[in-house]
Protein backbone atom coordinates (compact mmCIF):
# COMPACT_ATOMS: atom_id res chain seq x y z
CA UNK A 1 0.00 0.00 0.00
CA UNK A 2 1.19 3.37 -0.58
CA UNK A 3 1.98 5.70 2.19
CA UNK A 4 -0.43 8.11 0.71
CA UNK A 5 -3.79 6.27 1.99
CA UNK A 6 -2.15 6.46 5.11
CA UNK A 7 -0.57 10.29 5.28
CA UNK A 8 -4.06 10.84 4.20
CA UNK A 9 -5.75 9.50 7.60
CA UNK A 10 -3.32 11.28 9.36
CA UNK A 11 -3.20 14.07 8.31
CA UNK A 12 -7.23 14.25 8.75
CA UNK A 13 -6.75 13.15 12.42
CA UNK A 14 -4.36 15.42 13.15
CA UNK A 15 -5.97 18.73 11.47
CA UNK A 16 -8.79 18.21 13.19
CA UNK A 17 -7.02 18.52 16.27
CA UNK A 18 -5.13 20.94 15.83
CA UNK A 19 -8.18 23.42 14.61
CA UNK A 20 -10.28 22.35 17.45
CA UNK A 21 -7.63 22.73 20.04
CA UNK A 22 -7.50 26.17 18.67
CA UNK A 23 -10.49 26.94 18.68
CA UNK A 24 -10.98 25.69 22.28
CA UNK A 25 -7.97 27.69 23.20
CA UNK A 26 -9.92 31.06 22.28
CA UNK A 27 -12.19 30.46 25.37
CA UNK A 28 -9.58 30.46 27.56
CA UNK A 29 -9.90 33.17 30.38
CA UNK A 30 -13.55 33.49 28.90
CA UNK A 31 -14.79 30.38 30.23
CA UNK A 32 -18.32 30.68 31.88
CA UNK A 33 -16.71 29.26 35.18
CA UNK A 34 -13.05 29.30 36.55
CA UNK A 35 -12.59 25.70 37.27
CA UNK A 36 -14.57 25.11 33.45
CA UNK A 37 -12.00 27.66 31.92
CA UNK A 38 -9.06 25.90 33.53
CA UNK A 39 -10.66 22.21 31.85
CA UNK A 40 -11.75 23.53 28.77
CA UNK A 41 -8.38 25.08 28.31
CA UNK A 42 -6.57 21.99 29.52
CA UNK A 43 -8.15 19.29 26.80
CA UNK A 44 -7.36 22.27 23.78
CA UNK A 45 -4.10 22.12 24.90
CA UNK A 46 -4.47 17.68 24.84
CA UNK A 47 -5.69 18.04 21.28
CA UNK A 48 -3.05 20.16 20.12
CA UNK A 49 -0.51 17.77 21.18
CA UNK A 50 -2.57 15.17 20.07
CA UNK A 51 -1.67 16.78 16.38
CA UNK A 52 1.88 17.48 17.22
CA UNK A 53 2.41 13.66 18.03
CA UNK A 54 0.30 12.45 14.29
CA UNK A 55 2.59 15.61 12.88
CA UNK A 56 5.68 13.77 13.90
CA UNK A 57 4.76 10.64 12.60
CA UNK A 58 3.81 12.21 9.23
CA UNK A 59 7.52 13.76 9.66
CA UNK A 60 8.87 10.49 10.41
CA UNK A 61 6.87 9.31 6.89
CA UNK A 62 8.32 11.75 5.07
CA UNK A 63 6.79 15.01 5.53
CA UNK A 64 7.68 18.25 6.68
CA UNK A 65 8.69 19.33 10.54
CA UNK A 66 5.24 19.94 13.26
CA UNK A 67 5.49 23.34 13.31
CA UNK A 68 5.74 24.11 9.17
CA UNK A 69 2.73 21.42 8.94
CA UNK A 70 1.04 23.39 11.38
CA UNK A 71 1.38 26.93 11.05
CA UNK A 72 2.97 27.21 7.27
CA UNK A 73 0.09 25.34 5.37
CA UNK A 74 -2.74 27.41 3.98
CA UNK A 75 -6.37 27.15 4.68
CA UNK A 76 -6.61 24.78 1.66
CA UNK A 77 -4.44 22.11 2.58
CA UNK A 78 -5.93 21.66 5.95
CA UNK A 79 -8.13 18.26 5.98
CA UNK A 80 -10.13 18.88 8.94
CA UNK A 81 -13.94 18.95 9.07
CA UNK A 82 -15.71 21.49 8.72
CA UNK A 83 -17.66 21.45 12.38
CA UNK A 84 -14.19 21.86 14.16
CA UNK A 85 -13.30 25.06 12.32
CA UNK A 86 -16.89 26.60 12.85
CA UNK A 87 -16.68 29.92 15.41
CA UNK A 88 -17.23 29.51 19.29
CA UNK A 89 -20.33 30.95 19.30
CA UNK A 90 -21.54 31.02 22.60
CA UNK A 91 -21.37 28.14 25.06
CA UNK A 92 -23.80 26.20 23.96
CA UNK A 93 -22.55 25.73 21.15
CA UNK A 94 -18.87 25.09 21.88
CA UNK A 95 -20.31 22.00 24.54
CA UNK A 96 -22.28 20.90 22.21
CA UNK A 97 -19.12 20.48 19.59
CA UNK A 98 -17.46 19.41 21.70
CA UNK A 99 -19.46 16.73 23.08
CA UNK A 100 -20.37 15.97 19.39
CA UNK A 101 -16.90 15.89 17.93
CA UNK A 102 -15.27 14.26 20.99
CA UNK A 103 -17.33 11.27 21.15
CA UNK A 104 -16.34 10.15 17.57
CA UNK A 105 -12.47 11.02 18.74
CA UNK A 106 -12.42 8.52 21.46
CA UNK A 107 -14.51 6.25 19.29
CA UNK A 108 -11.83 6.66 16.28
CA UNK A 109 -8.72 6.37 18.76
CA UNK A 110 -10.34 3.42 20.79
CA UNK A 111 -10.67 1.92 16.95
CA UNK A 112 -7.11 2.77 16.17
CA UNK A 113 -5.32 1.38 19.08
CA UNK A 114 -6.14 -2.07 17.52
CA UNK A 115 -4.28 -0.82 13.63
CA UNK A 116 -1.65 -2.68 11.98
CA UNK A 117 -0.08 0.71 11.74
CA UNK A 118 2.25 0.44 14.89
CA UNK A 119 2.86 4.44 15.37
CA UNK A 120 -0.45 5.21 15.45
CA UNK A 121 -1.68 1.99 17.52
CA UNK A 122 0.92 2.89 20.01
CA UNK A 123 -0.15 6.61 20.19
CA UNK A 124 -4.28 5.56 20.64
CA UNK A 125 -2.95 3.73 23.70
CA UNK A 126 -1.06 6.45 25.38
CA UNK A 127 -3.53 9.55 24.82
CA UNK A 128 -6.64 6.98 25.78
CA UNK A 129 -7.23 8.40 29.54
CA UNK A 130 -7.20 12.09 27.93
CA UNK A 131 -9.97 11.17 25.82
CA UNK A 132 -11.77 9.15 28.43
CA UNK A 133 -11.42 12.61 30.60
CA UNK A 134 -12.98 14.93 27.35
CA UNK A 135 -15.51 12.02 26.71
CA UNK A 136 -16.59 12.12 30.74
CA UNK A 137 -16.28 16.22 30.56
CA UNK A 138 -18.84 16.69 27.61
CA UNK A 139 -21.24 13.97 28.95
CA UNK A 140 -21.61 15.51 32.07
CA UNK A 141 -22.10 19.16 30.90
CA UNK A 142 -24.93 17.64 28.28
CA UNK A 143 -26.44 15.77 30.89
CA UNK A 144 -26.19 18.40 33.18
CA UNK A 145 -27.61 21.34 30.86
CA UNK A 146 -29.71 19.17 28.65
CA UNK A 147 -31.97 18.74 31.62
CA UNK A 148 -31.60 21.61 33.62
CA UNK A 149 -33.78 24.67 32.31
CA UNK A 150 -35.99 26.03 29.97
CA UNK A 151 -33.46 28.43 28.81
CA UNK A 152 -30.38 25.53 29.09
CA UNK A 153 -32.48 23.04 26.87
CA UNK A 154 -33.35 24.84 24.78
CA UNK A 155 -30.08 26.35 23.78
CA UNK A 156 -28.42 23.31 23.57
CA UNK A 157 -31.40 22.07 21.37
CA UNK A 158 -31.22 24.39 18.58
CA UNK A 159 -26.88 24.26 18.84
CA UNK A 160 -27.26 20.32 18.68
CA UNK A 161 -29.96 21.16 15.20
CA UNK A 162 -27.35 23.74 13.85
CA UNK A 163 -24.25 21.36 14.61
CA UNK A 164 -25.40 18.05 13.33
CA UNK A 165 -25.02 18.42 9.66
CA UNK A 166 -21.45 19.63 10.29
CA UNK A 167 -20.73 16.71 12.71
CA UNK A 168 -21.87 14.29 10.05
CA UNK A 169 -19.13 15.78 7.91
CA UNK A 170 -16.34 14.20 10.42
CA UNK A 171 -16.91 10.52 8.79
CA UNK A 172 -16.57 11.72 4.89
CA UNK A 173 -14.84 8.96 3.40
CA UNK A 174 -11.63 9.20 1.71
CA UNK A 175 -10.42 7.91 -1.60
CA UNK A 176 -8.62 5.51 0.49
CA UNK A 177 -11.23 4.03 2.43
CA UNK A 178 -11.13 1.09 0.99
CA UNK A 179 -7.18 0.42 1.07
CA UNK A 180 -7.00 1.24 4.54
CA UNK A 181 -9.48 -1.17 5.65
CA UNK A 182 -8.00 -4.02 3.78
CA UNK A 183 -4.27 -3.11 5.34
CA UNK A 184 -5.91 -3.17 8.75
CA UNK A 185 -5.06 -0.25 9.72
CA UNK A 186 -8.33 1.74 10.22
CA UNK A 187 -12.11 0.14 10.44
CA UNK A 188 -13.50 2.93 8.14
CA UNK A 189 -15.53 5.96 8.16
CA UNK A 190 -18.32 4.22 8.35
CA UNK A 191 -18.28 1.99 10.90
CA UNK A 192 -17.13 4.79 12.93
CA UNK A 193 -20.42 6.84 12.49
CA UNK A 194 -22.36 3.64 13.38
CA UNK A 195 -20.92 3.68 16.81
CA UNK A 196 -20.66 7.32 17.34
CA UNK A 197 -24.68 7.23 16.59
CA UNK A 198 -25.19 4.75 19.34
CA UNK A 199 -23.38 6.68 21.75
CA UNK A 200 -24.43 9.78 21.07
CA UNK A 201 -28.38 8.96 21.12
CA UNK A 202 -27.81 6.85 24.86
CA UNK A 203 -26.01 10.07 26.00
CA UNK A 204 -29.09 12.45 24.66
CA UNK A 205 -31.57 9.90 25.93
CA UNK A 206 -30.55 10.90 28.96
CA UNK A 207 -31.74 14.61 28.74
CA UNK A 208 -34.70 16.49 27.45
CA UNK A 209 -32.91 17.23 24.46
CA UNK A 210 -33.88 15.24 21.21
CA UNK A 211 -31.84 14.12 18.18
CA UNK A 212 -32.64 15.35 14.79
CA UNK A 213 -33.34 12.55 12.08
CA UNK A 214 -29.97 11.51 11.15
CA UNK A 215 -31.46 9.84 7.91
CA UNK A 216 -32.72 13.36 6.64
CA UNK A 217 -29.78 15.60 8.32
CA UNK A 218 -27.43 16.36 4.93
CA UNK A 219 -23.93 16.01 5.87
CA UNK A 220 -21.54 19.17 5.16
CA UNK A 221 -18.93 17.56 3.13
CA UNK A 222 -15.70 19.23 1.60
CA UNK A 223 -13.41 19.56 4.61
CA UNK A 224 -11.19 16.31 4.42
CA UNK A 225 -11.00 17.68 0.68
CA UNK A 226 -9.54 21.03 1.66
CA UNK A 227 -12.85 22.94 0.62
CA UNK A 228 -13.31 24.83 3.93
CA UNK A 229 -16.34 27.24 4.97
CA UNK A 230 -14.37 30.90 4.98
CA UNK A 231 -14.05 30.67 8.73
CA UNK A 232 -10.54 28.79 8.45
CA UNK A 233 -7.95 31.07 7.01
CA UNK A 234 -8.25 34.05 9.42
CA UNK A 235 -7.99 30.93 12.20
CA UNK A 236 -5.11 29.66 10.53
CA UNK A 237 -3.80 33.29 9.76
CA UNK A 238 -4.08 34.29 13.84
CA UNK A 239 -2.98 31.06 14.94
CA UNK A 240 0.25 31.33 12.93
CA UNK A 241 0.69 34.89 12.84
CA UNK A 242 3.50 34.89 15.92
CA UNK A 243 5.44 31.93 14.34
CA UNK A 244 5.42 33.63 10.66
CA UNK A 245 7.01 36.61 12.32
CA UNK A 246 10.27 34.43 12.94
CA UNK A 247 9.97 30.94 11.62
CA UNK A 248 13.56 30.14 12.64
CA UNK A 249 13.05 31.27 16.33
CA UNK A 250 13.73 28.88 19.68
CA UNK A 251 10.69 28.42 21.96
CA UNK B 1 -13.16 47.68 22.41
CA UNK B 2 -9.29 47.60 20.89
CA UNK B 3 -7.10 45.50 22.39
CA UNK B 4 -3.78 43.77 21.47
CA UNK B 5 -5.94 40.23 22.16
CA UNK B 6 -8.01 39.70 19.40
CA UNK B 7 -10.76 37.59 20.69
CA UNK B 8 -11.15 40.47 22.94
CA UNK B 9 -12.10 42.90 19.87
CA UNK B 10 -14.15 40.55 18.89
CA UNK B 11 -16.42 40.03 22.13
CA UNK B 12 -19.86 41.16 21.75
CA UNK B 13 -20.73 44.69 23.14
CA UNK B 14 -22.19 43.37 26.78
CA UNK B 15 -24.74 46.38 27.31
CA UNK B 16 -24.03 49.65 29.10
CA UNK B 17 -22.05 49.00 32.60
CA UNK B 18 -24.40 51.34 34.10
CA UNK B 19 -27.28 48.69 33.68
CA UNK B 20 -25.57 45.80 34.84
CA UNK B 21 -27.85 44.49 38.04
CA UNK B 22 -26.06 43.22 41.05
CA UNK B 23 -26.89 39.47 41.42
CA UNK B 24 -28.56 38.53 44.46
CA UNK B 25 -26.45 37.75 47.47
CA UNK B 26 -25.31 34.02 47.76
CA UNK B 27 -26.52 33.20 44.05
CA UNK B 28 -23.81 31.20 43.41
CA UNK B 29 -23.61 27.21 43.73
CA UNK B 30 -22.33 25.48 46.41
CA UNK B 31 -18.73 24.24 47.54
CA UNK B 32 -16.96 20.66 46.99
CA UNK B 33 -14.23 19.19 48.50
CA UNK B 34 -11.69 17.98 46.74
CA UNK B 35 -9.16 15.24 47.96
CA UNK B 36 -6.19 14.10 46.06
CA UNK B 37 -3.76 10.85 46.35
CA UNK B 38 -0.39 11.84 45.15
CA UNK B 39 0.90 8.34 44.43
CA UNK B 40 -0.21 4.69 44.35
CA UNK B 41 -0.38 3.93 48.36
CA UNK B 42 -0.11 7.47 49.60
CA UNK B 43 -3.30 8.50 51.80
CA UNK B 44 -5.79 11.10 50.21
CA UNK B 45 -5.42 14.26 51.26
CA UNK B 46 -7.48 17.52 51.44
CA UNK B 47 -6.34 19.86 48.39
CA UNK B 48 -8.82 22.61 48.35
CA UNK B 49 -12.66 23.41 47.16
CA UNK B 50 -14.67 24.55 44.34
CA UNK B 51 -17.89 25.70 43.35
CA UNK B 52 -20.17 23.30 41.37
CA UNK B 53 -23.66 22.72 40.63
CA UNK B 54 -23.74 18.94 41.85
CA UNK B 55 -21.49 15.71 43.14
CA UNK B 56 -20.55 14.76 39.32
CA UNK B 57 -19.62 18.23 37.54
CA UNK B 58 -17.35 18.89 40.93
CA UNK B 59 -15.94 15.79 40.22
CA UNK B 60 -14.88 16.61 36.53
CA UNK B 61 -13.96 20.14 37.40
CA UNK B 62 -11.75 19.09 40.16
CA UNK B 63 -10.03 16.85 38.06
CA UNK B 64 -8.26 19.63 35.94
CA UNK B 65 -8.37 22.76 38.65
CA UNK B 66 -6.35 20.21 41.31
CA UNK B 67 -4.81 17.95 39.51
CA UNK B 68 -3.29 18.94 36.20
CA UNK B 69 0.18 19.42 37.15
CA UNK B 70 1.61 17.64 39.95
CA UNK B 71 1.60 13.74 40.45
CA UNK B 72 -2.00 12.13 41.07
CA UNK B 73 -3.41 8.71 40.70
CA UNK B 74 -6.71 9.68 41.97
CA UNK B 75 -9.31 12.11 43.21
CA UNK B 76 -12.48 12.36 45.09
CA UNK B 77 -14.88 14.88 46.00
CA UNK B 78 -17.76 15.44 48.22
CA UNK B 79 -20.04 17.97 49.18
CA UNK B 80 -18.62 20.79 51.64
CA UNK B 81 -22.22 20.27 54.29
CA UNK B 82 -21.81 16.12 53.93
CA UNK B 83 -18.31 16.72 56.10
CA UNK B 84 -18.50 16.51 59.76
CA UNK B 85 -16.20 18.49 61.50
CA UNK B 86 -14.69 17.79 64.93
CA UNK B 87 -14.36 21.00 67.40
CA UNK B 88 -11.59 23.32 67.06
CA UNK B 89 -8.82 22.83 69.32
CA UNK B 90 -6.64 25.66 71.20
CA UNK B 91 -2.60 24.57 71.60
CA UNK B 92 -1.26 21.51 72.14
CA UNK B 93 -5.18 19.69 72.89
CA UNK B 94 -6.40 16.89 71.07
CA UNK B 95 -9.25 17.37 69.12
CA UNK B 96 -10.49 13.80 70.39
CA UNK B 97 -10.17 14.93 73.73
CA UNK B 98 -13.45 16.80 72.70
CA UNK B 99 -15.27 14.35 70.65
CA UNK B 100 -18.13 13.01 72.93
CA UNK B 101 -18.63 9.29 73.17
CA UNK B 102 -21.58 8.49 71.18
CA UNK B 103 -23.17 5.21 70.64
CA UNK B 104 -26.65 4.74 68.44
CA UNK B 105 -27.54 1.36 67.77
CA UNK B 106 -30.92 2.81 66.25
CA UNK B 107 -29.64 2.36 62.71
CA UNK B 108 -27.86 0.21 60.13
CA UNK B 109 -23.82 0.65 60.35
CA UNK B 110 -22.14 2.01 57.18
CA UNK B 111 -18.92 3.06 56.17
CA UNK B 112 -17.30 7.09 56.97
CA UNK B 113 -14.09 7.99 56.07
CA UNK B 114 -11.93 9.86 58.43
CA UNK B 115 -9.38 12.77 58.34
CA UNK B 116 -6.56 14.24 60.50
CA UNK B 117 -5.21 17.45 60.34
CA UNK B 118 -1.95 16.35 62.39
CA UNK B 119 -0.23 19.94 61.79
CA UNK B 120 -1.93 23.63 62.20
CA UNK B 121 -2.18 25.24 58.28
CA UNK B 122 -1.45 21.75 56.66
CA UNK B 123 -3.67 19.42 55.01
CA UNK B 124 -6.18 17.27 56.38
CA UNK B 125 -5.15 13.44 55.41
CA UNK B 126 -7.04 10.36 55.33
CA UNK B 127 -6.56 7.83 57.94
CA UNK B 128 -8.58 5.46 57.60
CA UNK B 129 -12.30 4.23 57.54
CA UNK B 130 -15.01 3.25 60.53
CA UNK B 131 -18.13 1.59 60.07
CA UNK B 132 -20.83 3.58 62.27
CA UNK B 133 -24.58 4.95 61.83
CA UNK B 134 -23.90 8.95 62.30
CA UNK B 135 -20.93 11.07 61.42
CA UNK B 136 -20.81 11.29 65.17
CA UNK B 137 -20.64 7.86 66.31
CA UNK B 138 -17.88 7.97 63.55
CA UNK B 139 -15.88 9.95 64.73
CA UNK B 140 -15.90 8.55 68.36
CA UNK B 141 -15.52 4.98 67.11
CA UNK B 142 -12.19 6.67 65.15
CA UNK B 143 -11.53 7.87 68.95
CA UNK B 144 -11.36 4.47 70.18
CA UNK B 145 -9.19 3.10 66.95
CA UNK B 146 -7.38 5.60 65.04
CA UNK B 147 -6.61 8.25 67.71
CA UNK B 148 -3.07 9.36 67.23
CA UNK B 149 -2.70 11.40 70.68
CA UNK B 150 -1.91 14.98 68.90
CA UNK B 151 -4.78 15.63 66.14
CA UNK B 152 -5.76 19.35 65.75
CA UNK B 153 -8.59 18.86 63.80
CA UNK B 154 -10.66 16.01 62.72
CA UNK B 155 -13.40 15.04 59.60
CA UNK B 156 -15.46 12.29 59.06
CA UNK B 157 -17.50 11.91 55.82
CA UNK B 158 -19.91 8.63 54.91
CA UNK B 159 -18.56 6.51 52.29
CA UNK B 160 -21.41 6.84 50.18
CA UNK B 161 -21.57 10.60 49.82
CA UNK B 162 -18.31 10.42 48.19
CA UNK B 163 -18.08 10.29 44.08
CA UNK B 164 -14.56 7.96 43.75
CA UNK B 165 -12.31 7.43 40.95
CA UNK B 166 -13.09 4.12 39.78
CA UNK B 167 -10.44 1.90 38.91
CA UNK B 168 -11.11 2.35 35.40
CA UNK B 169 -10.91 6.41 35.57
CA UNK B 170 -7.37 5.68 36.73
CA UNK B 171 -6.32 6.45 33.53
CA UNK B 172 -7.67 9.68 33.32
CA UNK B 173 -3.62 10.80 34.88
CA UNK B 174 -1.69 8.74 32.63
CA UNK B 175 -0.41 11.35 30.85
CA UNK B 176 0.07 13.78 33.47
CA UNK B 177 3.83 13.34 34.00
CA UNK B 178 4.97 13.52 30.62
CA UNK B 179 3.32 17.33 30.57
CA UNK B 180 6.10 19.57 31.96
CA UNK B 181 4.87 22.35 29.67
CA UNK B 182 2.38 22.92 32.48
CA UNK B 183 5.14 24.28 35.00
CA UNK B 184 7.23 27.13 34.58
CA UNK B 185 10.33 26.28 35.63
CA UNK B 186 10.52 23.66 32.08
CA UNK B 187 10.40 27.06 30.26
CA UNK B 188 13.50 27.83 31.55
CA UNK B 189 13.18 31.57 31.15
CA UNK B 190 15.72 32.83 33.92
CA UNK B 191 18.27 31.04 31.49
CA UNK B 192 17.21 32.30 28.14
CA UNK B 193 16.72 36.02 29.40
CA UNK B 194 20.73 36.03 30.43
CA UNK B 195 21.78 34.40 27.21
CA UNK B 196 19.95 36.76 25.46
CA UNK B 197 21.61 39.81 27.66
CA UNK B 198 24.84 38.23 26.82
CA UNK B 199 24.20 38.34 23.40
CA UNK B 200 23.25 41.96 23.47
CA UNK B 201 26.15 43.24 25.31
CA UNK B 202 28.60 41.23 23.38
CA UNK B 203 26.95 42.82 19.81
CA UNK B 204 26.96 46.16 21.69
CA UNK B 205 30.62 45.74 22.54
CA UNK B 206 31.79 44.84 18.67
Amino acid sequence: MSNLALKELLYKIADDQLILGHRNSEWTGFGPLLEEDIAFSSMAQDKVGHSQAMYTILHQLGEQVPDTLAFMRPANQFHNCILVELPNGEYDFSLIRHFLFDTSEAIRFEMLSQSSYQPLAELSRKIRGELRYHTLHANTWIKQLGSATEESISRLQKSLNEALPYALGIFEESPFEKKIIEAGIFEGEKELQKRWVKKVEEIIQQTNLSLPDLKITIPVFGGRTGKHSEHLQPLVDEMSEVFRIDPGAEW
Amino acid sequence: MNSLDPRVNRLPEIGNPQNIQDKEQLDQFGTFEVFVQPKEGKPFQHEGALHAPNLEMAYILAKETFTRRFTCTSLYVVDTRNVYVSPITERDQNAYDLVENVSDQSKEKRSFEIYHLLKRGKQHVHVGSVKASTPQEAMSVAKNQLNAGKVFNIWSVASNDIRFTSDEEKELWLTLPEKKFRDAADYKGGEKLSSFLERRIKESNV
